[in-house]
């Protein structure tokens, strides 16, 4: 496999893994806002807290992202 | 296509026409939406998504508690065993059941029904409270649904007794 083929399999993987953790972030928005209505406030805040996660993750994905084009970009 | 389109003045030039000097838009590249761009454009949107789980983290604090007013509902003679009762609390526009369980304990609810708000009923024959709607069913002891799509408990009425009247303090879970 050349470099090419493994950097399109890469970005593959990543956006793929992106896009997971948004879908997961969706579902805990919505579970959040089903517990407003039914006046729990424990379940919001756990969700805010994976959710933050995710976000970090995907932030990291994204930083690994341009740090690899940057690489690519000086060689 | 519109890339496509040669030059008319001379026929058979390779040129491409005139007017695409001036505006080198290559639409369908333009259109074309990278890996890298869906990258950044899901990263911004988990951005966004975890601000709005955040301020639904924030909602429950800043929503008020404790201040549900205390109301005179029935006195305790008006409802025999088995009996209900409809009042309002704690606005004229929240019906609720005031009901006697078949252990003689008096318990408000909420009527309306947790799936998509219709008006429950009680059904001391068989001792539920049923959504006539889509036929859900709740337990008349703790409100719990019991059968049908409503997958939550109704909302509770704190009640308090002083002698024979019977006052709605607060909402519970």
């Amino acid at each position: 496999m050349n470099r090419q083929q493994q950097g399109t399999t890469l970005f593959t993987a990543l956006l793929a893994l992106v896009g997971v953790g948004v879908v997961v972030q969706l579902w805990l928005l919505s579970a959040s806002v089903d517990a407003i209505f039914r006046h729990d406030a424990a379940t919001p805040l756990h969700a805010a807290i994976g959710s933050a996660v995710l976000f970090l993750v995907n932030g990291a994905l994204l930083l690994y992202l341009f740090a690899f084009d940057e690489r690519v970009r000086r060689r | 296509m519109a890339d496509e389109e040669k030059c008319k003045q001379c026929h058979g030039c390779k040129k491409p026409a005139r007017w695409r000097e001036d505006f080198p838009v290559q639409w369908e590249k333009d259109e074309y939406v990278t890996r890298r761009e869906m990258v950044k454009f899901l990263s911004l949107g988990s951005l966004l998504i975890a601000g709005a789980n955040l301020i639904a983290a924030a909602v429950p604090r800043f929503q008020s508690r404790g201040e549900f007013p205390r109301v005179r509902i029935a006195s305790s003679h008006q409802i025999a065993a088995d009996g209900s009762l409809l009042f309002r609390y704690p606005t004229d526009e929240d019906p609720c059941l005031l009901v006697r369980n078949r252990k003689g304990e008096l318990v408000g609810y909420s009527q309306v029904c947790t799936h998509l708000s219709c008006a429950i009923v009680h059904r001391p024959e068989e001792n539920t409270l049923f959504c006539p709607c889509h036929h859900g069913y709740f337990s008349v002891e703790e409100g719990r649904p019991t059968a049908g799509p409503p997958t939550r408990s109704l909302p509770r009425i704190k009640l308090e007794q002083t002698g024979d009247d019977i006052f709605a303090v607060g909402i519970g879970i």
